[in-house]
């Protein structure tokens, strides 16, 4: 490579100019890739930071924020602790299916806690925001808390069973909070005391993190039954075996 | 032609990504349990990898539609696309009942056998179309061919018949 440029053939100094044209356009290229790669990062970083600040989930509730009258964490039993059949069941106000196995077994179910056959484990989640226009499901499960809390585990039954027999259509505004709490004074709720609670959407935090609870539980969908721990998916075969535990 | 092919590969797979990004970004804590409905990832980071997801998903997507780093992006779509088929696949193995949340919906479907074949079916043509990019990354109405306009000469042997007239 020692040789005097002045007797590079021309074909030599053709390629050494290629070459470092090529070099020349390697550099740039990489520079071109590397502030791409750059851009794109920031704008992962963005979307994902938006993403993780959206979700509220497992955030603590304070005192005023947990409905009374719990059960459990997220859970509320109706019925006598006598009972030898426990019906543990996750459901959704705004879920269809759900509506669909209340209005089949729903009125069996109240007789059977009423005659002491059964006791039923109510794991009530909002996961179907996004099937109303206005946040629907976790308003209404809201408002059934407020009615728990205020009026205690038979009213929040009632209210289980007006929410049902009223569930507004997937897709539709839902029904506004002033209805909420006719449904509540329906189920025996005292309206000044409900109503707070309902118009303050109080309890949202504890939906947020009750609906991650199910997902923690192995619990996918609405409505999942368990009689005495056994596991129904399937609203059919959960409905027979509902009637078939209860006769 | 192989070029406007890749076009066509570029749009379907780009789009069918933004659709499902963008359907699944309002709804993170959903996202999340999405993840954790396939029992497969340890909790520590369902979280994360739920809130990732729609993110990536909308990037890689948008960088296809646009034909930018094609080659990259599309490795990048076949290897979710890939993880994608291995995790509907072992929920279905396991029988677990889940929706695979590809599009942000929610709730266990109605028959979900036929739901995971279609789901796998659906993830196997865009496995094909985003391999054919990794393959053949130059295309037609891209932005790389602006950025890097005379690449095919150098990085890019294969040939095809527009780089030969360079």
């Amino acid at each position: 490579m020692a040789k005097d440029p002045k007797k590079q053939s021309k074909s030599e100094r053709a390629q050494a100019l290629m070459r470092e044209q090529r070099r020349k356009e390697r550099t740039r290229n990489l520079f071109v890739v590397a502030s791409v790669v750059v851009a794109v990062l920031i704008i992962a970083g963005v979307l994902f930071f938006v993403q993780s600040k959206n979700d509220t989930t497992g955030k603590a509730v304070g005192a005023s924020g947990t409905p009374s009258n719990l059960s459990g964490t997220y859970n509320v039993v109706v019925g006598k602790s006598s009972a030898p059949t426990t019906i543990r069941l996750y459901e959704d106000l705004q879920c269809p299916v759900c509506r669909a196995f209340e209005q089949q077994v729903g009125s069996q179910i109240q007789s059977a806690i009423a005659g002491g056959q059964v006791k039923v484990d109510y794991n009530m989640v909002a996961f179907l925001d996004r099937s109303s226009t206005t946040a629907y499901s976790s308003r209404a499960l809201n408002a059934a808390m407020a009615v728990l809390s205020t009026a205690g585990s038979d009213a929040f039954l009632k209210f289980h069973s007006i929410a049902y027999a009223n569930q507004p259509a997937e897709g539709s505004a839902g029904v506004p909070d002033s209805t909420l709490v006719d449904w509540a004074v329906q189920a025996g709720a005292s309206k000044s005391e409900v109503t707070p609670l309902i118009d303050g959407n109080v309890y949202h935090q504890w939906v947020v993190n009750a609906t991650d609870q199910m997902s923690k539980d192995d619990v996918t969908g609405t409505p999942t039954v368990f009689i005495n721990g056994k596991k129904y998916t399937s609203p059919a075969q959960a409905a027979a075996a509902v009637l078939a535990a209860i006769k | 032609m192989r070029q406007w092919i890749g076009v066509a590969a570029r749009l379907i797979v780009g789009v069918v990504d933004i659709a499902a990004g963008v359907a699944k970004f309002p709804d993170p804590a959903g996202n999340v349990r999405q993840v954790r409905a396939f029992q497969i990832l340890p909790e520590a980071v369902v979280p994360t990898v739920g809130h990732a997801l729609p993110t990536v998903e909308i990037l890689i997507g948008s960088m296809l539609v646009l034909g930018l780093l094609t080659r990259s992006f599309a490795v990048l779509a076949t290897l979710f696309f890939v993880a994608f088929i291995i995790g509907i696949a072992s929920a279905w193995a396991r029988g677990l009942e889940i929706n695979c949340g590809c599009f942000g919906s929610q709730g266990v479907p109605a028959d979900p056998h036929r739901q995971y074949a279609l789901d796998i079916a659906r993830d196997i043509g865009l496995v094909i179309c985003s391999g054919w990019l990794v393959l053949w990354p130059r295309t037609r109405l891209a932005l790389d061919n602006l950025l890097f306009p005379h690449h095919e000469r150098f990085a890019d042997g294969e040939g095809s018949e527009e780089a030969v007239e360079v």
